[in-house]
């Protein structure tokens, strides 16, 4: 399928984003750059969701909220849904998408250790290297997802872990 | 025909209130719009009992008093959309599809950059386009 023109504009808003924010305006304060990415993403959830929302009934309880999120909001945004859902009832969701879109087109460099280490070790280095160099363009996503929720009436806070690239999961913890 | 429309938030905070009549009856609109955000409270609150569905967004005539009548309709993001009126026969297919517009104006101008979520929309263009759609209405079906 082709790529289309506002795809790429966005992949680039967001590499773009996330470099000015970490590397220029706020280049010794990791947090508060974060925050603010996440500000934004949380602005664009609000509206994105009033405009989804528009034509259908009202949901019952936060269960049908997120679900709308892993489905109708994640394939409009995403043109994919999420792939799985777990839940431990008590508040905390888990939501994985194995082929995140906006990193697709991520790679690392080849770690540059000696040849000593066994195969598990690396593979665990390689996920703690990809978490930490991918987390921050999960910023704004983890804003979007919060933004939707709060316009639900669902206060939450959102964080991201990435396992294995492309894959990477958002955890919902629902406050109150 | 209408004569007031009004928008409020989740926290029944006031979003947009516009009066269409020439008089200076602003205060009374005000009023009234105050007094229905309690029966669509109740209605939220207690749907079984009044005889509404839970995912309904369109509550209907809320209640009428000496010579208004209050629609409301509630959307997903808990935004309250209520319309008053002194027509006494309208019909419901009219007053659906007019929120239906108005709901999508809203939509619009909620995601103005410039708009904060929470304070007025004080978009001229915004006011321009609900006056329209309330001069439209009732006018026969739209094309």
């Amino acid at each position: 399928m082709a790529r289309e023109v506002a795809e790429s504009c966005i992949d680039s808003i967001n590499l773009e984003l996330v470099h000015t924010y970490a590397t220029r305006l706020h280049p010794t304060k990791p947090e508060l750059a974060a925050r603010r990415i996440e500000a934004i993403g949380f602005q664009v959830g609000l509206q994105l969701a009033e405009r989804y929302t528009k034509e259908r009934p009202r949901f019952g309880d936060h269960l049908e909220a997120i679900k709308f999120i892993c489905k109708d909001f994640w394939a409009e945004v995403f043109k994919k849904q999420i792939d799985n859902l777990k839940t431990n009832h008590r508040g905390v969701f888990v939501l994985q998408d194995n082929r995140f879109r906006w990193l697709t087109r991520f790679s690392l460099d080849a770690p540059t250790s000696g040849n000593g280490t066994s195969s598990s070790e690396a593979n665990q280095a390689n996920s703690a290297r990809a978490s930490q160099a991918a987390g921050q363009y999960l910023y704004f996503p983890c804003g979007l997802i919060r933004g939707a929720l709060t316009n639900f009436g669902v206060p939450c806070a959102v964080s991201a872990e990435v396992s294995a690239l492309p894959a990477c999961s958002f955890i919902v913890r629902i406050k109150g | 025909m209408i004569v007031c429309v009004a928008i409020v938030g989740q926290q029944n905070n006031p979003l947009y209130i516009q009066s269409f009549t020439n008089g200076d009856d602003a205060l009374k609109f005000h009023y009234i719009v105050h007094c229905s955000l309690d029966v669509i409270d109740e209605k939220v609150s207690n749907p079984k009992k009044l005889g509404l569905s839970l995912n309904e967004t369109f509550f209907g005539l809320l209640y009428p008093t000496e010579d208004y009548k209050v629609f409301g309709y509630l959307s997903n993001t808990k935004i309250k959309f209520l319309l008053v009126t002194t027509d006494q026969d309208l019909r419901d297919a009219d007053v659906r599809n007019f929120f239906r517009r108005f709901h999508s104006e809203y939509v619009d101008a909620a995601s103005n950059p410039f708009h904060v979520p929470g304070k007025r929309i004080t978009s001229p263009a915004f006011a321009e386009r609900v006056s329209s759609i309330v001069s439209s209405f009732g006018t026969g079906p739209v094309p």
